[in-house]
């Protein structure tokens, strides 16, 4: 059906994009460095520099490629779960969930952390968890699994866990800034901590997919034929539901919500390279990472002085692109 | 090791007193309202403001020289605008205070928490200042500045000058027995008003008024509009940067809010008071609070200009 040729094709295209993001987030900024800078500081490693290039822009860079990764990997898992494009880790209510947790535990002062694992991240996982457990069991009616009404339950949880949030940051949060930063998302502070938290998740649940992915084929087909196929349908849906959810929580807990990614992109990739499952979720990883490293890099040098939140960037470049590319398709 | 105890510890006890003389400048420790200490060796040559009434007190205490960067915001005094700007109090441009080499950043805590501990992970040396709700809190404030850069007297002088200004426009106020209601109308038209533990609060207090919202338990907080028609305020204060916007609010008020039984638009007492003056606890806090004295209190007042 689909030929190698086509994905090896989307793959070094891919790598090359991630290679470009690399260097043009390293080199560019508003300080304005070049190549020779960046040459310079490689071979005399002078200390400003190092601040400039490993602790802001290399370690924002990575951050913004691991939450695009996690994300859309999440989109792809959530995909083929509910055996629906529409899905993704903001439209069954996740994110929002897991945002929600997550302020949650800030507000009532339950952000202590051990080795760079914070609560902060249980609750986010666990509040996201209830949220997607919830619109799951709510939109089966005897047995039968409703897309609609999946769509819809998962629509009006998210809703209702993010006006959970707007109340609690309009109540309790010191600041405006908090409330941009957890509804709208933002790199603006990463650090090499926030990379220690999710890095270790992102390859866990990478590795897991990419394991299952086959049975993942299977169940797209429908539990009874996967079931007949010999795919224990129960326990590979619960291990799917549970690392889709860890990989959008994590992302949320270092980095806000971040909308459309985990839509997009893992229907992007299947309308290049076909609904292969052990493929997609590789390939919606890294062009889930390529794309937001894109994006955090506009959101930061566009207007030079301040920043823009970057859900406005994927929103504005992706958005466009997919309804291009749907209507191509047609 | 009894002997060579008994012959060190005379010694000891030397270096003991010697200390300071020895290390030649006195070293300062100095613990910030987050509770981190700092170290300070010479005074700071290199300093970041990142709010504008830190840029003011900085500018006040004359070391116009020492400040490298400020916020987008810092607009007081003029010179203020030549210096580089790093970005918001929200929203500074890591990148751009890193390359210019502080070896002070003073904060404060409306600068975003997560952001503070992003600047000391950055080992920046960030030192951060509870602002406090009242008008006095700003001479602990001014002083806390005056002793981190190194600037005590000039700290002292300037409290004192202050001070003076301040019991200057207290003695006016001494023998006003009513206070009237006032409604203080933050941005615009959206009825955005201070609470219990504001600074413009303890202001309208100072200035012998009622803050109608003095018991909402926020800051900051939207006012709902039956409940300013039931407290039918005698004073709205409608804090603006420019007189245009104020003209503009105040014909709102007038004419489009529905709120003509209010003593205030009845009697037209519908003031303008300089935003930046009021949300700034800085020195210039003392100038609007002889200015929101002189609209309460006209009478006081009469005798001079």
């Amino acid at each position: 059906m689909i030929p190698k040729k086509k994905r090896t094709r989307l793959l070094s295209f891919l790598f090359l994009l991630l290679i470009a993001g690399l260097y043009v987030s390293l080199v560019k900024g508003s300080v304005k460095t070049n190549f020779v800078d960046l040459w310079n500081f490689l071979i005399h490693s002078d200390q400003t520099h190092a601040q400039i290039f490993i602790h802001l822009r290399l370690s924002r860079a990575l951050l913004a490629f691991l939450v695009g990764a996690s994300l859309s990997l999440s989109g792809a898992i959530l995909q083929g779960y509910f055996q629906n494009p529409m899905a993704g880790p903001f439209v069954v209510g996740v994110s929002s969930g897991a945002s929600f947790g997550a302020v949650l535990a800030l507000i009532l002062g339950l952000n202590m952390s051990f080795w760079g694992f914070s609560l902060q991240n249980v609750w986010a996982f666990a509040s996201g968890f209830a949220i997607v457990s919830l619109v799951y069991i709510l939109s089966q009616r005897r047995g039968v699994f409703k897309m609609e009404t999946l769509l819809l339950t998962g629509i009006a949880a998210g809703a209702l866990a993010s006006s959970l949030t707007s109340f609690l940051i309009f109540f309790k949060s010191e600041s405006f800034e908090q409330a941009v930063f957890w509804l709208l998302g933002s790199f603006q502070l990463a650090d090499w901590n926030h990379i220690r938290v999710i890095f270790p998740i992102f390859i866990l649940c990478f590795l897991i997919s990419q394991w299952l992915a086959k049975d993942m084929n299977l169940l797209v087909m429908g539990d009874e034929i996967a079931q007949s196929l010999g795919c224990s349908v129960n326990q590979t849906r619960k291990i799917f539901l549970i690392v889709s959810t860890l990989l959008a929580s994590s992302s949320v807990s270092v980095s806000g919500i971040i909308g459309f990614v985990g839509l997009i992109i893992p229907h992007w990739v299947r309308l290049l390279i076909g609904p292969d499952h052990r493929y997609l979720f590789f390939s919606s990883s890294i062009m889930g990472g390529v794309f937001l490293m894109f994006c955090d890099f506009l959101a930061r040098t566009i207007f030079s002085g301040s920043e823009l939140p970057i859900g406005i960037i994927t929103a504005a470049v992706g958005a466009p692109f997919f309804i291009y590319l749907l209507n191509q398709r047609r | 090791m009894n002997t060579i105890f008994k012959y060190t510890a005379p010694a000891l006890c030397l270096l003991f007193f010697l200390n300071p003389a020895i290390i030649g400048n006195q070293r300062l420790t100095i613990k910030d309202d987050l509770g981190d200490t700092h170290v300070f060796g010479s005074p700071p040559q290199r300093i970041i403001s990142l709010a504008p009434n830190v840029t003011e007190i900085l500018f006040a205490l004359g070391l116009e020289n020492k400040i490298i960067g400020v916020t987008r915001y810092c607009n007081h005094p003029k010179k203020a605008q030549t210096k580089n700007r790093i970005g918001g109090i929200v929203d500074p441009d890591l990148e751009k205070i890193i390359d210019l080499r502080p070896d002070l950043i003073i904060a404060f805590r409306g600068n975003p928490l997560r952001l503070i501990k992003r600047l000391k992970s950055l080992d920046l040396p960030v030192f951060v200042l509870e602002i406090g709700t009242t008008l006095e809190s700003v001479f602990s404030l001014i002083q806390r500045i005056g002793l981190v850069t190194q600037r005590e007297n000039a700290a002292k002088d300037l409290v004192a000058h202050l001070n003076g200004d301040l019991e200057k426009t207290r003695d006016r106020l001494k023998n006003v027995r009513t206070r009237p209601k006032v409604f203080i109308n933050l941005h615009g038209k959206g009825l955005w008003t201070c609470g219990k533990n504001s600074f413009m609060n303890d202001l309208v207090r100072e200035a012998k008024g009622t803050n109608i919202a003095g018991e909402v338990p926020r800051a900051w907080s939207n006012y709902n509009r039956e409940e300013l028609i039931h407290q039918n305020p005698d004073h709205i204060v409608v804090l603006a940067k420019i007189e245009k916007d104020y003209l503009e609010v105040k014909t709102w008020f007038v004419e489009e809010a529905h709120l003509e039984s209010i003593h205030a638009v009845q009697k037209d007492k519908i003031s303008f008071l300089n935003e930046d003056l009021v949300t700034r606890p800085g020195p210039r806090i003392f100038e609007a609070f002889d200015q929101l004295a002189r609209i309460l209190h006209p009478s006081s007042f009469e005798d001079d200009k």
